[in-house]
């Protein structure tokens, strides 16, 4: 590695999993670093498969931010073969899971950053790691966090009042996934069910699970179905006209999109939160 | 008093357990897709089997995925759209792997693998573009009757009662062409028409059966309920009619399997057909020596 | 699409003018010329690999000559379909699930027309077709569970039912018992009072004698086509056979097709 020299740019190659990973990350890294995207605008990171070019560009890397707690299944076997030495960011460090089942069988949500309040912490790992490769530009990156936290709780602040135009009884959300699990948490919304079941769109359900999630849907009053943009509808337009209720296929939660309407981490949020009042208002 | 009671009771969990999944509309139509499927995949399949024609039904299924992928990357998924991508891939496909039989210096089936691989590859290729590719693709590959919709439906009717109607037409024609070509020949039947004519039926087949079984599945559609039957008949008839018995057996059964059992609904339609085979296979080995028996005694 | 062509009755019903054919490089036949009057029985004798087959097959619109011209009543093959081809019993699948009735009414299929459907008059020619070959209480029985005598004579009942004028039987004697063979051979008796016109293959020469008004020696070219006298004489047999012909106990001759080619002639069984 090249000796980091107290110099306007960093030089560092920073790879970010994600596309909205790449964007929190470059807050934090601010004009002193570029941080780049692995997977493109729109993919599934769920079911993404990797590409030789892909694989090219973690070798070439020297710091690697990822979600992290299960997230990234195109990784598991990637960096091991990679070769080389970087350093990895598990953004979500420190950060308690929500979990479902038991022992081995235990699987864990990692879909924390739809919480704001935990993406301060992905900012502290993201600052940390990269003041430990390029200690010079510890004090920007302290700034820059700092200043990125502010838009953080603003955005909070922001959900809250929004989300309070929902009655509380509509305050009911079906997804494909399980994806929006610390999102309902924090902002008194109840998960009626989910297409697909587990953290993954990597999934196939049983027809006993359909139904089931049918009669969830009467059963509960759930107004809408939400589905992530990257996600195939086949399966939840067939649910939704069944049970009664609309289809919202442009959320976006597994990625940014190239400009408007989510172009950023927070837009991305707040984009998705007004879709998410329209529907259950 | 208590028999009464346990046998009402047996009953109700039986009607309950029939009805159940009855109460979801999505069930009803994946229900009747399956059926209607299994009847057309029979009908067409007889031929299939009388002709020696399993290899290139399954070549056919695996060639059209590069038009369904072509038809995936334009229209971003929609259903119903890759049901056209899917006929017209897939007759062109047979009456391409159809000539290529004819015409051929390399023998028949090295020039049908050829293609079939190669077709099959451009497909997932093409498919692998779009990077999370994997559900979809699986959906491709072992069907995903769950999820018909109503359009779905009405296409599955109409294109399929067009091949059944157009198998009754002429049912004649194909009987002789299948059992005696040359006399087909000095009958002066349109015999290139005819062969064209069938082949075609068969991609219709397969282009409608597509999201209930699957490319990878859709031979043992074609093949296993007709091959059934022809254990059982001597009439071609009675073949078809035992062969979509089968099909529709198979197609509510292994629906009803994969719903209380959480398995692949296409994978499950398939081993339920390939039971009733077996079935049938051993159940005559075993009439054929039980007779020998009685005959030695 | 069910083409029949009228009949120019002062023409042969069949008239073979220098027909030659090479199929992927190999001559089957070369320079046929012959013709035939309606009603006659023909015997077309000659070892295997003569081009017996190719013929009849030209002779009924199957195969193309490669040069020469064959027609019927004055136009070409497949103008008519008054011609029957009845196939080896080896080439057939005879566990295709069809009875007797069913291959036999399969002949009436050019007067049925598309979309049609056999009506009383049809399942009289079939009945009646039945009825002269003797297998009108077989007729619902799968045709695998027929003997080889029985599998001829269903397919000259299909011929009857097509109303054939021409048919041509590919060696329809070949591994029958004496009895199975009689029965077939009356029938051509009937067939000549019906006035259809009749080729077979044959490899039994007495019988060809015997049976038939004229026998044509095949191989590859045309060696002789004339009564039984002219014939059967030794020099054209050899050119015919090779010298693959015996004579039999009571000075009949026989054609010894148990060896390969290019045997040594007196060898002994």
């Amino acid at each position: 590695m090249s000796p980091i020299t107290d110099s306007s740019n960093s030089g560092l190659a920073v790879l970010a999993s994600t596309t909205f990973l790449a964007d929190i990350a470059q807050n934090v890294a601010g004009a002193r670093t570029q941080v780049e995207a692995l997977l493109p605008f729109g993919a599934d990171p769920h079911s993404y498969q990797l590409t030789p070019q892909d694989v090219a560009k973690i070798a070439d890397s020297d710091l690697l931010i990822i979600n992290g707690a299960g997230f990234e299944r195109f990784l598991d076997n990637a960096l091991g073969a990679t070769g080389g030495e970087r350093t990895v960011v598990e953004a979500s460090a420190g950060l308690k899971a929500l979990t479902r089942g038991q022992a081995e069988k235990m699987e864990v949500d990692p879909h924390f950053w739809l919480d704001p309040n935990n993406v301060t912490v992905y900012v502290a790992n993201i600052r940390d790691g990269l003041s430990q490769l390029d200690p010079g530009g510890a004090e920007k990156y302290q700034a820059n966090a700092e200043a990125y936290i502010e838009q953080l709780h603003a955005l909070d602040a922001w959900i809250i009042e929004q989300v309070s135009a929902i009655p509380v009884e509509r305050r009911l959300l079906v997804t494909n996934h399980d994806s929006l699990g610390y999102f309902a948490r924090r902002y008194g919304f109840t998960l009626i069910g989910t297409v697909v079941p587990g953290f993954s769109s990597d999934a196939a359900p049983s027809a006993q699970q359909m139904a089931a999630l049918i009669d969830q849907i009467k059963a509960s009053g759930a107004p809408a179905v939400f589905l992530d943009a990257a996600e195939s509808s086949t399966l939840a337009d067939q649910i939704a006209s069944d049970a009664g209720v609309t289809v919202v296929t442009d959320l976006h939660i597994g990625s940014l999109t190239d400009g408007a309407p989510a172009g950023t981490y927070v837009d991305m949020m707040k984009y998705n939160v007004t879709q998410m009042v329209k529907a259950l208002k | 008093m208590m028999t009464a009671v346990v046998k009402g009771k047996t009953l109700a969990t039986l009607i309950n357990w029939l009805t159940a999944p009855l109460s979801y509309a999505f069930m009803q139509r994946g229900l009747a897709a399956a059926v209607l499927v299994g009847i057309i995949c029979a009908v067409v399949g007889t031929y299939v089997v009388l002709r020696g024609m399993a290899f290139f039904g399954d070549a056919l299924a695996h060639t059209i995925l590069p038009g369904v992928a072509l038809g995936y990357l334009i229209s971003g998924g929609a259903r119903d759209s890759l049901f056209w991508w899917a006929l017209g891939t897939a007759v062109i496909a047979a009456l391409g792997i159809g000539a290529i039989s004819k015409n051929s210096q390399i023998k028949e089936d090295t020039a049908i693998g050829i293609i079939f691989a190669g077709m099959f590859a451009l497909g997932v290729a093409l498919i692998s573009t779009v990077r999370s590719y994997a559900v979809d693709l699986s959906h491709f590959l072992f069907g995903d009757v769950l999820s018909v919709s109503s359009g779905s439906l009405w296409l599955i009717l109409i294109f399929g009662g067009f091949v059944l109607l157009t198998i009754a037409a002429f049912y004649k024609e194909f009987l002789t062409l299948s059992f005696d070509p040359i006399l087909a020949i000095t009958l002066r039947l349109p015999v290139g028409l005819l062969d064209n004519l069938l082949l075609t039926l068969i991609a219709v087949t397969i282009a409608v059966s597509l999201q209930t079984v699957g490319v990878a599945l859709m031979v043992a559609m074609l093949v296993t309920p007709a091959a059934t039957a022809y254990l059982l008949t001597h009439r071609l008839q009675k073949m078809m009619a035992l062969a979509a018995l089968f099909a529709s057996l198979s197609g509510l059964i292994g629906l009803y399997l994969s719903y209380y059992l959480s398995i692949a609904s296409g994978a499950s339609i398939v081993l339920t057909a390939t039971a009733f085979f077996l079935m049938v296979f051993i159940g005559k080995r075993l009439h054929s020596i039980f007779s020998l028996h009685r005959m030695e005694v | 699409m069910y083409p029949h062509s009228h009949h120019q009755n002062d023409q042969p019903i069949l008239d073979v003018h220098k027909v030659s054919a090479r199929y992927n490089g190999h001559l089957a036949l070369e320079d046929i010329t012959f013709h035939l009057h309606s009603g006659e029985r023909v015997a077309v004798v000659g070892p295997n690999g003569a081009g017996k087959s190719t013929l009849f097959k030209i002779v009924a619109g199957v195969l193309q000559p490669t040069s020469g011209e064959v027609t019927i009543y004055g136009s070409l093959p497949h103008r008519h379909v008054c011609i029957a081809y009845i196939p080896q019993r080896s080439q057939v699948d005879w566990n295709f699930p069809v009875n007797v009735a069913d291959v036999v009414m399969m002949g009436r299929i050019a007067k049925l027309g598309p979309f049609g459907w056999p009506k009383k008059r049809d399942w009289e020619f079939v009945h009646h077709a039945l009825e002269i070959v003797l297998l009108n209480d077989l007729s619902n029985r799968q045709i695998n569970q027929l003997s080889g005598g029985q599998q001829q004579r269903m397919f000259i009942a299909r011929a009857l039912a097509q109303e054939a004028e021409l048919m041509l039987m590919d060696e329809p004697l070949t591994g029958l018992d004496l009895p199975s063979q009689d029965s077939i051979l009356s029938l051509f008796d009937t067939l000549q009072q019906q006035d259809v016109t009749v080729m077979v293959a044959t490899h039994d020469l007495d019988q060809a004698a015997q049976y038939f008004d004229r026998i044509m020696l095949l191989n590859q070219r045309l060696i002789g086509f004339g009564t039984a006298q002219d014939i059967l004489q030794p020099e054209k047999l050899l050119q015919a056979y090779g010298a693959r012909f015996q004579t039999g106990m009571q000075g009949g001759v026989f054609y010894d097709d148990c060896c390969g080619e290019g045997e040594d002639l007196g060898h002994t069984h």
